[in-house]
């Protein structure tokens, strides 16, 4: 697993273009989005908006960071490294865990950049070290599910075009129709049920709880963490079933 | 004993395409072992069965002794494929593709490295090492392609089409590396191939096939003899005039087929010494200009289209290459 991991790491290094690309609409808007709209969200009681909206920016990283790792399959499948992974002795696990670590990987290097970004607009995690070591893990527990989505979903289309086409259909509704950018409270009808059936307005209210308040409440954060595993659990299962299917033709 | 063994083996895809059927083979080890066929023979298919790659609908393959479905792992440490397209990371340099490689059959790093230097030098590699990858010809990247599938040291080495888009020098190289690689580890090398005179020139076996079925296995002394083929060979002043006389030659009665192949028509008669004497007859009665004629063994080619069909089925420009270049040296 170490060896295609540090084989993925290298195509990284060599392709920083791609970083770029998955921080740059996530610093967008975590740099201009909350300069423009933190004013007009004073009345709301949102004393920092950039704070606010960082959770929902580290989803959004997270996502992109994780949609570029799927693109490595349509890559090794064009120079054959694919296939000449698949009969190799190394197991289909390894193959798979060793592509979703290195999304995690650019994950984790991504918030941490936009965590550093939002130090200069006096954002700061109230709970202290066990609050950022929560919103770590948090952050694993996501970059998990999606790159385990994105390695099926990846498998299951034909092309790079299509793949980033179907991903971004995905991510759009799922970022706004959760509280990403506003506190959900105030909506009603069937908006407010569908902010509360997304999973992610979840993991962005408990990376919230950890940013702004000096206690952790764990009735907040376990819950959602025990849901993410079992989220995994299933992204990880797609992702293998996904790639076992590619030599069941 | 055999290296790899095939019963009854059959590979119908969820889209219905049967593309292998009952197909039996035997491979022997430490043999170069050849595998031609048209395009849609089913080649491919049975190299990624036989790479684990694909499960089989139905059938058995042995692989030195092993099931193959039964024990996949087993049989992946023990082989390795270079596929039709070359494959290279390149964002990697030359050492690294090769320890990476090295690193996933699980070879001691200490190994690794003896076997890394001696290959670079068997595949003449070592002048590469310091440009990167994407500065390589295509025939070195398929030299390097190589040299990293044996870093491992398979039992058994699969080829698709090892030599596609090489120039004829490269290509050559390429036919004394393989042979090398037999002779000196034992590797048994299973090919697949376009051109029937790489399949000439390094089989130990030959197999044919159609549909996804056998037509025939053996030597090519003994593929030669299966389809005792008599043939003539004429030859004219250009491939021109050669074309003109083979729709005429071979509306004959005694003419099985007729093949332009650069400025000769070769014909596939029943009885070459009796159709010599009467196409000859025939040739100086209608006055046609010749410059000779003559009994000719059949190549490989010959068995291959009497066995696989007709010229439909030929693989296009490998085919024809081959013949200019055959029939240059023949004639």
């Amino acid at each position: 697993m170490m060896n295609i991991l540090w084989r993925n790491i290298k195509w990284r290094f060599e392709n920083k273009f791609t970083i770029i690309i998955t921080i740059l609409q996530p610093l967008l808007w975590l740099v201009l989005y909350s300069a423009v709209a933190g004013s007009t969200m004073k009345d709301t009681g949102i004393t920092n908006y950039t704070a606010f909206i960082l959770p929902g920016v580290m989803f959004l990283v997270t996502f992109s960071s994780c949609t570029s790792g799927g693109i490595m399959n349509f890559l090794m499948k064009s120079n054959g490294s694919f296939y000449r992974i698949l009969i190799s002795p190394v197991s289909r696990s390894s193959i798979v865990f060793a592509q979703m670590l290195e999304s995690i990987l650019v994950s984790f290097f991504e918030v941490t950049i936009l965590y550093v970004v939002s130090i200069l607009f006096s954002v700061n995690i109230n709970s202290g070290i066990l609050g950022i070591v929560f919103i770590a893990i948090l952050i694993f527990l996501l970059a998990f599910f999606l790159s385990g989505l994105a390695y099926a979903i990846s498998l299951c289309l034909p092309n790079e075009v299509v793949y980033e086409t179907v991903m971004t259909a995905i991510v759009l509704p799922i970022f706004f129709l959760s509280s990403a950018l506003f506190p959900p409270e105030n909506l009603s009808g069937g908006l407010a049920v569908a902010v509360k059936l997304n999973p992610f307005t979840h993991v962005i209210n408990a990376l919230r709880s950890l940013i702004f308040r000096e206690k952790i409440v764990f009735s907040e954060v376990l819950p959602i963490i025990l849901l993410f595993v079992l989220m995994c659990c299933g992204s990880y299962a797609l992702a293998m079933w996904r790639l076992k299917k590619e030599t069941n033709v | 004993m055999l290296a790899i063994e095939t019963h009854e083996l059959v590979k119908q895809y969820k889209n219905g395409v049967r593309a292998l059927d009952n197909l039996n083979l035997e491979v022997n080890k430490g043999e170069i072992f050849s595998l031609l066929g048209p395009n849609g023979a089913g080649k491919s298919s049975l190299i990624n069965i036989l790479t684990t790659f694909y499960k089989p609908t139905s059938g058995n393959v042995t692989m030195l002794g092993k099931d193959i479905c039964k024990e996949p792992a087993w049989v992946r440490t023990q082989i390795a494929c270079v596929a039709q397209h070359i494959s290279i990371d390149e964002h990697l340099s030359l050492m690294e593709n090769m320890m990476f490689q090295s690193r996933l059959y699980k070879v001691d790093p200490k190994v690794a490295k003896i076997r890394i230097n001696s290959l670079i030098d068997i595949f003449e590699l070592s002048r590469y090492l310091k440009y990167p990858i994407a500065s390589y010809s295509g025939g070195v990247k398929r030299r390097l392609d190589i040299a990293m599938n044996m870093v491992s040291m398979p039992k058994i080495l699969f080829l698709d089409e090892p030599t596609v888009g090489m120039d004829a020098m490269s290509r050559k190289a390429m036919w004394e590396m393989l042979l090398k690689i037999r002779d000196e580890y034992g590797t048994t090398i299973f090919l697949t191939t376009h051109y029937l005179e790489e399949a000439d020139r390094l089989s130990d076996t030959i197999c044919i096939m159609k549909d996804g079925k056998e037509v025939v296995q053996g030597t090519l002394k003994s593929l030669r003899g299966y389809i005792k083929q008599n043939m003539l060979c004429i030859a004219f002043s250009s491939t021109g005039e050669a074309k003109k006389y083979k729709g005429i030659l071979e509306n004959i009665e005694i003419t099985k087929f007729a093949d332009v192949r650069d400025n000769s028509v070769a014909l596939g008669v029943d009885d070459s010494r009796a159709s010599f004497t009467m196409v000859n007859k025939w040739l100086l009665e209608h006055h046609v200009a010749f410059y000779a004629i003559e009994i000719v063994e059949p190549s490989l080619e010959d068995v291959f289209l009497a066995l696989t069909g007709s010229e439909e089925n030929r693989g296009g420009d490998a085919y024809d290459e081959y013949f200019v270049e055959k029939y240059k040296m023949e004639i």
